[in-house]
């Protein structure tokens, strides 16, 4: 959280690769070339792809495609994948109905505080 | 708001001994785990494990579950099932979704043990129905009793990659490649070795170039890797498949550990981001602890241990333990974990290629390596392995220093010697007293110990196997004999079947082939 990244490194210009079409975040159906561009926009933390393309916000939460999008982002960096901080995590950990996350079984009074 | 003193977090290996070893000293424990039974992994790990009686070695994994569970009914742990942790705040507090509800705790000590989750690959077509994770595939045959293919091609030779493949040939699959862009077989070798010699085909430097299909998968193309990991032009091979296994490796589920504000780092070697803890286990939250591939992959037995550990550490914290009761427990654990880490396995080794000899300074097998089997004229220099003697003996195709010793257990007449030092390769004495009891065959967690009689009085020589495949042949049946690399070499008669309780479902094969096959023939294949 504290690494800071350097914003100003000129990344060239976005050259099309012939996997850009390749799902990544396969439950939000975004792709390699979708995931790349975004860097040439400026989201450059995997926090800041995942609020512009919402990869790992699925059904997932990000089990599947966390990584794969780590390395593209960093491939595209040309940074190591370990220099990228992982995406923020936060509860609920798993995906949970409104409904259920609502309903909070409250115990006796001898067991409350 | 319940109050608990210790909550586990994931009813694996590692969470359920860490719930055992704390309840033991008289703690109140409660185990969450988000699935329908508990066991983690376990209960889909149907073969035999490796390590020393300690760590529970020769006894398959679904049998160490079982006996966790027994232990942790014993020792009063609370285990409750169909229980997501959803959230930890400060204050160790712990959201849990139960049914159609949140229920909130509050705990003294927590004990992280999620797991890991299998990592992808991407190459077109990965996400056509057919592609699936090579645990989804164990998950499938293991649990449920359901075939996930009929002809697989299993994509990584790391252990995962090496076992599964092998249990899908036992679920009568047919595995037609092994496909690895690594330049060697990444697992240990005698899990490589066990599908050679059913003929499965190793294609190290290759990698998936795609899946084809419309609806789901029907093919698979791989290719060539050079140095830069690009598909060499015209080295593409196509087979037909309907399935292809990811074993490409794991990663920790630590987000609960992120969420709990542990510090983090990410660490390639550990599989990715992952807690840093001290030796016991605890993460820089004060009584937060990660045990299990949460905190850095490794495997189910060092996870145990890295349970109990933690489990200790919690009920010490609490003052349940002593210091001194704690410290004995800790060093005693700690000695059993280190025997583990031995080896050109271990994890200060991990990834490493530039191994070229064991310890004892005998050349690794490049076959072995290359091939996944061992090449005839490398197999003697190993000291398992000692030909021309007469009558029966054992013929240990062991040749990686891994952390493993039930085979000098399982020989009452002391033919087989590994010393104190565990991941010694056992060595077969010249003066063998060799009973042909075929224990130390079945006992072998890696199926590399076979009974060579090398001249029976009637030119032929009697090879005992170790063979876990349904249905057994019946004595007097004719087949054929197949040597390490799959490859039917000459005819065989079965002479022998041996089934024990004690022999766990290693059934031995006896079977006679032409004398000069005795060193050269190593599976049995029926007729037809």
């Amino acid at each position: 959280m504290n690494k800071i990244i350097d914003r100003s490194i000129d990344l060239g210009p976005y050259w099309p690769q012939e996997d850009d079409d390749l799902i990544i975040c396969r439950c939000e159906e975004v792709t390699k070339g979708e995931i790349r561009k975004a860097v040439h926009e400026g989201m450059v933390t995997l926090t800041e792809i995942r609020r512009y393309l919402r990869t790992g916000m699925g059904l997932c939460q990000g089990q599947t495609c966390a990584k794969l999008v780590k390395n593209i982002v960093a491939r595209e960096l040309k940074i190591a994948p370990n220099e990228l901080e992982s995406a923020v995590s936060r509860a609920p950990a798993r995906p949970v109905e409104m409904r259920v996350l609502a309903n909070e079984v409250i115990t006796g009074g001898e067991n409350h505080e | 708001m319940k109050r608990v003193e210790l909550i586990v977090i994931g009813g694996g290996p590692a969470g359920l001994s860490a719930a055992i070893e704390a309840a033991k000293t008289g703690m109140d424990v409660v185990v969450f785990d988000e699935n329908a039974k508990p066991g983690g992994q376990l209960f889909k790990q149907i073969h035999k494990f490796f390590g020393s009686k300690e760590h529970k070695a020769k006894i398959r994994g679904y049998k160490i579950g079982q006996e966790l569970l027994a232990e942790a009914q014993e020792t009063g742990v609370k285990v409750v099932l169909k229980a997501t942790v959803i959230g930890i705040y400060e204050g160790k507090e712990v959201t849990v979704m139960i049914g159609d509800a949140i229920e909130h705790y509050k705990a003294d000590t927590i004990i992280v043990a999620t797991g890991a989750s299998e990592n992808m690959v991407t190459f077109p077509g990965w996400t056509l129905p057919g592609v699936i994770g090579a645990g989804a595939a164990q998950t499938m045959m293991n649990l449920h009793g359901v075939r996930p293919g009929q002809k697989v091609l299993m994509l990584g030779s790391g252990n995962v990659g090496l076992v599964v493949s092998y249990q899908l040939l036992q679920a009568g699959c047919e595995v037609v490649a092994l496909v690895d862009a690594a330049k060697q077989v990444g697992g240990y070798g005698v899990h490589a070795a066990k599908l050679a010699r059913c003929g499965v085909n190793f294609y190290l430097s290759h990698t998936i170039v795609k899946a084809e299909g419309e609806e789901q998968v029907t093919g698979v193309t791989i290719g060539a890797v050079d140095q830069n990991w690009k598909v060499i032009p015209g080295s593409e091979k196509q087979f037909e498949v309907d399935t292809i296994c990811l074993a490409v490796g794991l990663s920790p589920m630590s987000q609960l550990l992120k969420v709990a504000g542990c510090k983090m780092i990410d660490d390639p070697k550990r599989g990715g981001t992952v807690p840093t803890v001290n030796q016991y286990g605890e993460t820089s939250v004060n009584g937060i602890f990660a045990a299990g591939d949460v905190s850095g992959i490794e495997e189910a037995s060092s996870a145990m241990i890295e349970g109990r550990i933690a489990g200790a550490a919690a009920a010490y914290a609490l003052g349940y333990l002593t210091k001194e009761a704690f410290e004995m427990k800790f060093k005693n654990s700690e000695d059993a974990l280190n025997a583990l880490r031995q080896g050109m396995f271990g994890p200060e080794n991990k990834g490493r290629k530039d191994l070229t000899m064991t310890e004892e300074g005998i050349l690794l097998s490049q076959s072995l390596l290359k091939k996944g089997y061992l090449a005839e004229p490398e197999v003697t220099a190993f000291p398992g392995v000692k030909t021309k003697i007469k009558g029966i003996h054992p013929v240990i195709e062991c040749t990686q220093n891994i952390p493993c010793n039930p085979c000098q257990d399982a020989c009452v007449k002391g033919c087989i010697k590994i010393g104190d030092h565990i991941t010694a390769l056992p060595i077969v004495g010249e003066d063998s007293a060799c009973s042909g009891c075929g224990m130390c065959v079945a006992a072998c967690s890696g199926q590399a110990i076979f009974l060579v009689d090398e001249n029976t009085e009637t030119g032929y020589a009697n090879i005992t196997i170790p063979y876990e495949f349904l249905p057994l042949p019946e004595k007097g049946e004719l087949g054929k004999a197949l040597d390490r690399s799959g490859t039917a070499v000459c005819q065989a008669e079965i002479v022998g079947i041996k089934s024990a309780k004690a022999m766990d479902h290693t059934n031995l094969l006896t079977m006679k082939v032409p004398a000069n096959m005795a060193m050269t023939a190593r599976f049995y294949k029926a007729m037809g």
